[in-house]
């Protein structure tokens, strides 16, 4: 019996009394509903009894006269337990006591469809500007955009100011939103002693683009560019998860060929992704040479993701039901080339950053994140695996083709910098050997299935490792063409909370290393804000607002 | 009259300041295109041949911007501190003796060396306040940093620079040059490496270019400065760069003094000069390049536990073995 099983059935035999509801329509994915406020109980009964248990993120739904939240717990496969709340009174208990790692999940929730949750330290708003209107809840489906006069964002409230601490010899330091060390725009006030780094507070939400949101006002096929941009970088991670969750809801099954096709796209975005941040993590550091080397080897890897989908980034690649593009044999003889001699490169990557001394000096020891903390605050991919924990989606939970395809977890024991960037020259390594291995057992047959427009109802949670962590999308349909539902959780929203424990006590110098370490990928977290620089002021416009001719001109 | 003229011609043109200020120009575009090559890079080449006037390109560029003061700066420090390191560094060059004399003719006195050493350290005192008067977090953390640095090698510098004159038997720059048949890199190998190792902390560049560490603290001391003022403090990191190189050269190559194929040896002191001095830019640059940046806590450690010992150590196996010497040495 698996771990996942074993998850099920502890819950079945332990709670069977708060259990209305079981499903397990696939291997490695339960759904349970659960009486009201019972919760708390299921989510410390798994903590307790499976070993590694985590929560992935909370997904609340307006069900129109309740707001289900569903909790996906990972147990090697996803449990997803429900409780539901009253629309009217949305008040429901924090799991932040038993899990720290729920702390920006229920956050969000609050944030965006208005959930009250009891005893959370700090409930405070998360990807919403702090002028957005009270009582406007987004993702609630009865929302419409409110009426607002200008006067009802206040500039002043706007660019307010960081509690300033005065005493003594702190300084307040923000590192963002415009910085060397972000190249995406978010906001972290640190408080810094000398050259120590006393306390750090993330601000986020500079890039919130409300893609949630406009996915439902989007056909499904429709959705797949959307979620695609979400992210440039691991674009092939998000359009798979989304694919998939939509294939498990309607039944589909999409031809092997398609799916060897999406793990080595997949696995070009890791390798591309990874030596991007191996060569930042250089110039983090002050080691230019080694950042412009990385930099230039990463090249072609690009060239090969355009040849196959005709772009660098945005692939366009994957579709509901298969792929779009075929790969012809020349294009596969001139790839095995390639990864042969990316992977040349990668092994003496490896021997340099396993014997530079400065290297080693700047990166061992700093920015620990133990074992325990990474499992309580939840973190996910190289973070986690850096931290000793060997997992990965690709093992525990195969999808596309790697239940066929040989390949090792990495885990590092270290906990540090050294460590989380050590699993990401190793994954290089082994994600050109399921390159190779894809590709020279490529199954013939059919690219893709023919998929109707309107997807049977139901509700899909699907899981990809994605270059930067496990990535989630959970998908609820009504029988429409339209989804119910769709929420996505990045990566990055999951290791952000290891930053402020991973960096208090160390020097300014570190806050980059360590940062670059977690490899943060903000516009992934965010998912429009407005911003009138002249003002302060920010507000949202609904897709049809933005594309009227109007605001088109404004914009312009 | 007519020595007016010579002095004046010495002083402005060659060796002085203009062919100092080209000499700065160009081994700034020499750092940088090594840098680049190292880096597998094409560096600057759009700017004449090679891209040869970049830093020309970029000097002018800078000058002719706005020049903006802030607000909240200590306006008179702000506007001063960057001069006063430029002008205190060109003054320390003119006793570098480049072509085989000193740029003002008879202007060498015994202890010269030791006023080049302490007009380095003011002139770096200038760049600390240029950061200091910002009143900004970052300049004045670059700042802060420019001094711990500070603390961390200016001593080995000094103790290192005392081998060479010690077996030269003098402080002058000049006299050491001149004393040196063989180079005393030879003579006295330990001695050179361990000052090329310092000399790279007081040019702040990696693995010590903490005070401007930009993924940590953006630009550092000069994070406030555009415009001319920043381009004055670029042109002082020019000329400090000079410097050091040409120190090397000075106390461990042999300055100036060089073979020379035709006509009398002195025509040959500047282009040897040169020749010398890229060698030990093109050394500070692989040194550079193969290492990441350290941390200020790592950097101040290792210079008190680890340099200044070790410098003790070259400085009392310099005098030991000086006897032996004696035969090479004029």
């Amino acid at each position: 019996m698996n771990k996942f099983e074993n998850a099920v059935d502890i819950l079945k035999t332990d709670l069977a009394d708060a259990i209305l509801e079981l499903k397990v329509p696939r291997p490695k994915k339960a759904y349970i509903l659960l009486k009201p406020e019972r919760h708390r109980d299921a989510v410390s009964l798994l903590l307790k009894n499976v070993e590694e248990s985590m929560l992935s993120t909370i997904s609340g739904v307006d069900l129109g006269n309740e707001i289900e939240l569903n909790y996906h717990m990972v147990c090697e496969g996803t449990v997803t337990l429900k409780n539901r709340v009253p629309k009217e009174k949305p008040v429901t208990k924090t799991i932040t006591d038993i899990l720290p790692g729920a702390n920006l999940y229920e956050r969000e929730v609050f944030d965006l469809l208005g959930v009250v949750f009891e005893g959370h330290p700090n409930l405070k708003r998360l990807l919403l500007p702090d002028v957005w209107p009270q009582g406007n809840y987004p993702l609630r489906r009865d929302w419409t955009p409110p009426v607002t006069k200008e006067e009802d964002f206040s500039s002043e409230e706007a660019l307010q100011t960081e509690s300033e601490d005065d005493s003594g010899s702190i300084i307040n330091v923000v590192v963002g939103p415009q910085h060397p060390v972000l190249h995406e725009p978010e906001r972290f006030s640190f408080k810094i002693d000398g050259e120590t780094v006393v306390d750090v507070e993330p601000h986020l939400g500079y890039v919130h683009r409300g893609i949630e949101k406009a996915a439902e006002r989007m056909m499904y096929f429709q959705d797949v560019f959307l979620v695609e941009r979400i992210c440039g970088i691991c674009n092939a991670a998000h359009t798979t998860v989304f694919c998939q969750a939509v294939e498990d809801i309607g039944n589909i099954e999409t031809p092997p060929r398609a799916l060897y096709l999406r793990t080595a796209i997949h696995e070009l975005n890791r390798v591309h992704s990874h030596l991007l941040l191996l060569g930042v993590g250089g110039h983090l550091i002050g080691f230019e040479a080694l950042f412009q080397h990385v930099w230039r080897d990463r090249e072609p890897v690009m060239d090969i993701v355009e040849r196959i989908t005709g772009n660098r980034l945005m692939s366009g690649f994957n579709t509901i039901g298969g792929v779009r593009r075929d790969i012809d044999p020349n294009t596969i003889e001139k790839t095995l080339k390639t990864v042969k001699a990316v992977k040349k490169r990668a092994v003496f990557y490896k021997k340099v950053f396993e014997e530079d001394a400065t290297l080693r000096l700047r990166t061992e020891g700093v920015g620990v994140l133990s074992r325990e903390d990474a499992l309580k605050l939840c973190v996910v991919g190289p973070v986690l695996r850096g931290s000793g924990v060997a997992s990965d989606v690709r093992k525990d939970d195969p999808y596309a083709a790697y239940a066929d395809i040989p390949f090792n977890v990495i885990s590092y024991k270290e906990c540090d910098t050294w460590a989380r960037l050590m699993v990401r020259v190793d994954e290089v390594v082994e994600s050109l050997d399921i390159i190779e291995y894809a590709l020279s057992n490529l199954p013939g047959g059919r690219l893709r299935v023919r998929v109707q427009r309107k997807i049977p109802e139901g509700e899909a949670v699907s899981r990809v490792e994605a270059p930067r962590g496990e990535l989630i999308h959970y998908v609820k349909s009504d029988g429409t063409a339209y989804p119910y539902r769709v929420k996505v959780r990045a990566p990055t929203l999951a290791n952000l909370m290891a930053f402020p424990g991973a960096i208090r006590g160390a020097y300014i110098a570190d806050i980059p290393s360590v940062m670059g370490s977690l490899d943060p990928c903000f516009s992934c977290t965010d998912r429009m804000a407005f911003i009138d620089t002249k003002n302060g002021k920010r507000w949202h416009w609904s897709l049809d607002e933005v594309n009227s001719s109007e605001n088109q001109k404004a914009l312009i | 009259m007519a020595l007016d003229l010579f002095f004046l011609v010495r002083a402005l043109v060659f060796p002085g300041f203009l062919f100092l200020l080209v000499l700065v120009l160009f081994f700034d575009w020499f750092e940088r295109k090594v840098a680049a090559r190292f880096q597998n890079r094409m560096g600057p080449s759009y700017a004449g041949p090679f891209g040869i006037l970049q830093p020309i390109a970029d000097y002018i560029k800078l000058f002719s911007k706005e020049d903006i003061t802030p607000e909240t700066t200590n306006k008179f420090l702000f506007v001063v501190a960057p001069l006063l390191a430029f002008s205190l560094f060109v003054f320390a060059l003119f006793f570098i003796p480049i072509d085989g004399s000193n740029v003002i003719l008879n202007s060498s006195f015994e202890g010269d060396l030791l006023l080049v050493l302490l007009l380095i350290s003011v002139a770096n005192f200038g760049m600390f306040l240029s950061g200091w008067a910002s009143l900004n977090p970052y300049s004045e953390i670059g700042a802060t940093r420019i001094l711990t640095q500070f603390l961390g090698y200016d001593i080995p510098l000094i103790l290192l620079a005392i081998g060479p004159a010690f077996l030269a038997r003098s402080l002058s720059i000049v006299t050491i040059t001149a004393s040196q048949t063989l180079p005393f890199a030879i003579l006295i190998p330990w001695s050179c490496a361990l000052f090329i190792i310092v000399l790279q902390a007081e040019l702040e560049k990696d693995p010590f270019d903490i005070p401007h560490a930009e993924t940590e603290i953006v630009g550092g001391y000069e994070t406030e400065y555009s415009g001319r003022k920043l381009a004055f403090i670029k042109l002082s990191e020019d000329f400090q760069f000079l410097i050091g190189a040409s120190l090397v050269t000075m106390l461990f190559l042999g300055g100036a003094h060089g073979p020379a194929f035709y006509g009398p040896p002195e025509i040959w002191y500047a282009f040897w000069f040169m020749v010398k001095t890229l060698g030990v830019v093109f050394i500070l640059e692989y040194i550079g390049n193969v290492s990441a940046r350290l941390r200020i806590d790592q950097v101040v450690h290792g210079n008190w536990k680890l340099l200044i010992p070790l410098s003790l150590l070259s400085l009392a196996l310099t005098i030991i073995i000086e006897p032996l010497l004696r035969s090479v040495i004029v």
